[in-house]
């Protein structure tokens, strides 16, 4: 175990002092708790208080710290009788993370959290200009209900890359938010094998009445503590689309070169290489599953891609183009 | 020689009950643990310096007199000092749930950790159990200078796509996994938002309270969402119908107040609003077969030219 350095232990130090002078009495274990330290650690911050204060450094300019009876007492430490201020940082982050939680739906508009959302708000002088959207989730709540519950649901899910609705029964594990979009974890009985839904394209949802039972595998890793149907987020932090999409070794490897003003298409998908070209135009070189992704992709890119490779690519594009012209006499 | 922690803490301490600057020397004469020889004081004393600014306390550099060259340092309490915000036990447990709950991407280790934690242990500790994740939002390294000039109200200056913006910040949006920054551009004298991730320098403040935010102003809906929408094109209203398997949700996504017919087949012909025809377009084709445009004559023929091009483009190969 590493020791913290300094700069942990001053800033421990300066949040734990003032809550003792305004609780004094306070135990060992109520503040270790409260401070999320052991109570030896607690304690070998405390065996350094009597040696701080004000020169002359006299027993009465030296802050007093006593300990009876396991209860902490301080005196003469008034000038640490607040905490220090909120750096930019801090204020952000407990803010964003509490505006992220009371946008998930079936949060409590009016409760503890938004009190407290309020309070923080009005200390940072922060007003109602922050907005935190975890994205679209018309199925979220019956889904986070059947993920806590371990109820089999059946669904109907648009398959975007393949642009085809399909009817399914998962075992949904977990539900969470992650770049930008809602994602469910589960076991699909269609296709025999762990999937990660987007909660935006799925349709509908209808119990089953039927229940599974709550394993430890999967996707998502170890599930959350006591089942509670929420779960670690697959991948750990810097979770990506990239790493929500997992190529398979049958997928199509496209090569496309693109004119500068596509360059949004690197930004967007992941890419196996991206080189710029003396002449501006990016060559760029990635991983197509889904045929329905790739016609979008080239249809939406019409004259500022040209594919290299597959050649079949480029025509299935054409292709593509006369099935849409079809709706236009 | 004394602890370092011992020596931060009675530096803070002397800092903050000083009534006037003090010089390097008598901060070296007040606080215990420093070396004596001159060069070495100054290089631990710079070092401690950092290390209190690290943790965000706020040392002050000033003249020791009017129109004096020498400087000292001090803390100013009003800076120092956290105001009281009289939390109650169950809102740190709400609190508390959200930083377990939702993590910053780009914080490793113990869920949680990081500047929220933090800020919740100055506001009176940690209560209560830990959330699973729930959810996870990108931590953006321009997101505390942007907050900091939201809230003192100060016009930043950034480099954007390789130009000089000037912007008042009106808001913080966090929406399709971005974060951005939403408000008026000193320069284009518009509503503007800008990806926080895709600004290319630090954020430069100017003074706090140099702007007041419009009365009643949403950064939410400012930041529209409507691709086709984000454009300066002449405004022309489009119908695009979709056919029935995809119109449920279409519906749903730009509300029930687009819808201008729908149809026994189950479809639907929806209004659109467009400022953007690429962005039309673009939009439009993600529907691939389940949408055609129906007006006016001038996008539908856009349409086909477009979709002829592609069709053509692929006919020799």
């Amino acid at each position: 175990v590493t020791r913290p350095d300094a700069a942990v232990r001053l800033r421990r130090l300066l949040t734990i002092i003032p809550w003792i002078v305004d609780h004094g009495g306070s135990s060992l274990d109520e503040l270790a708790a409260r401070f999320g330290i052991k109570v030896a650690e607690l304690e070998r911050d405390l065996e350094l208080v009597p040696f701080c204060g004000l020169p002359p450094y006299t027993p009465d300019r030296l802050i007093d710290c006593e300990i009876v009876d396991g209860r902490v007492f301080l005196r003469f430490a008034e000038y640490f009788g607040r905490p220090l201020s909120l750096t930019p940082g801090e204020g952000f982050a407990l803010l964003a993370a509490g505006q992220a939680l009371l946008a998930v739906p079936g949060a409590d508009p009016s409760g503890s959290l938004a009190a407290a959302l309020g309070k923080l708000a009005g200390l940072l002088g922060a007003g109602d200009g922050m907005a935190v959207e975890l994205g679209p989730a018309r199925y979220l709540e019956p889904l986070r209900a059947a993920a806590e519950a371990g109820e089999r649901v059946e669904i109907d899910y648009y398959t975007f890359g393949r642009d085809e609705l399909t009817t399914r029964r998962i075992d949904p594990r977990a539900v969470f938010a992650a770049a930008g979009q809602w994602y469910v974890d589960a076991y699909c009985h269609r296709a025999g094998d762990d999937r990660l839904f987007r909660v935006d394209r799925v349709r509908g949802v209808r119990p089953t009445g039927e229940h599974f039972e709550a394993s430890s595998g999967g996707a998502a890793g170890a599930a959350g503590p006591g089942g509670s149907g929420v779960s670690a987020v697959p991948g750990g932090p810097g979770v990506s689309p990239g790493v929500i999409f997992n190529p398979r070794p049958s997928d199509r490897r496209v090569t496309l070169l693109l004119n500068a003003n596509a360059a949004w298409v690197p930004e967007s998908y992941p890419m196996e290489s991206v080189e710029e070209l003396p002449d501006g135009r990016l060559k760029v070189v990635f991983v197509a599953s889904e045929r329905a992704w790739l016609e979008r992709l080239l249809l939406r890119l019409g004259p500022a891609a040209e594919v290299l490779d597959p050649a079949e690519v480029r025509v299935e594009a054409a292709e593509a183009a006369r099935r849409l012209l079809v709706r236009y006499g | 020689m004394a602890d370092r922690l011992e020596r931060l803490t009675n530096l803070v301490a002397v800092l903050l009950e000083t009534g006037r600057p003090l010089t390097l020397e008598e901060i070296v004469e007040r606080v215990p643990g420093y070396p004596a020889e001159r060069e070495s004081y100054r290089r631990q004393f710079e070092r401690d310096k950092a290390t209190l600014r690290e943790i965000g306390v706020p040392i002050s550099l000033e003249a020791l007199h009017a129109f004096d060259q020498e400087t000292g340092y001090r803390i100013h309490r009003a800076d120092y000092e956290l105001p009281p915000l009289d939390l109650s036990d169950d809102e740190r447990v709400a609190l508390h749930l959200a930083v377990t709950a939702v993590r910053l991407e780009g914080q490793v280790g113990d869920p949680g950790a990081g500047a929220g934690r933090d800020a919740l242990l100055k506001l009176g500790g940690t209560l209560g159990a830990a959330a699973p994740t729930l959810a996870a939002l990108p931590d953006v390294p321009a997101l505390p200078a942007l907050f900091d000039a939201y809230r003192r109200r100060a016009r930043v200056s950034f480099t954007y796509r390789g130009g000089p913006r000037r912007l008042d910040p009106y808001g913080i949006v966090f929406r399709n996994g971005h974060w951005y920054v939403v408000g008026f551009d000193g320069d284009r004298e518009a509503i503007r938002a800008f990806r926080a991730d895709r600004i290319e320098s630090g954020i430069e403040p100017g003074r706090a309270g140099a702007f007041e935010r419009p009365d009643g102003f949403d950064p939410a809906s400012a930041l529209r969402d409507e691709p086709w929408r984000f454009g300066d094109e002449e405004p022309v209203e489009a119908l695009v119908l979709v056919s029935a398997d995809q119109a449920g949700w279409v519906e749903a996504d730009l509300g029930q107040k687009a819808v201008a017919e729908r149809r026994d087949d189950g479809s639907a012909v929806l209004r659109m609003a467009v400022t953007n025809r690429e962005a039309f377009r673009s939009w439009v084709l993600g529907l691939l077969d389940h949408a055609e445009v129906l007006a006016p004559p001038e996008l539908r023929a856009d349409m086909v030219a477009w979709l002829s091009a592609v069709a053509g483009s692929g006919a020799g190969a």
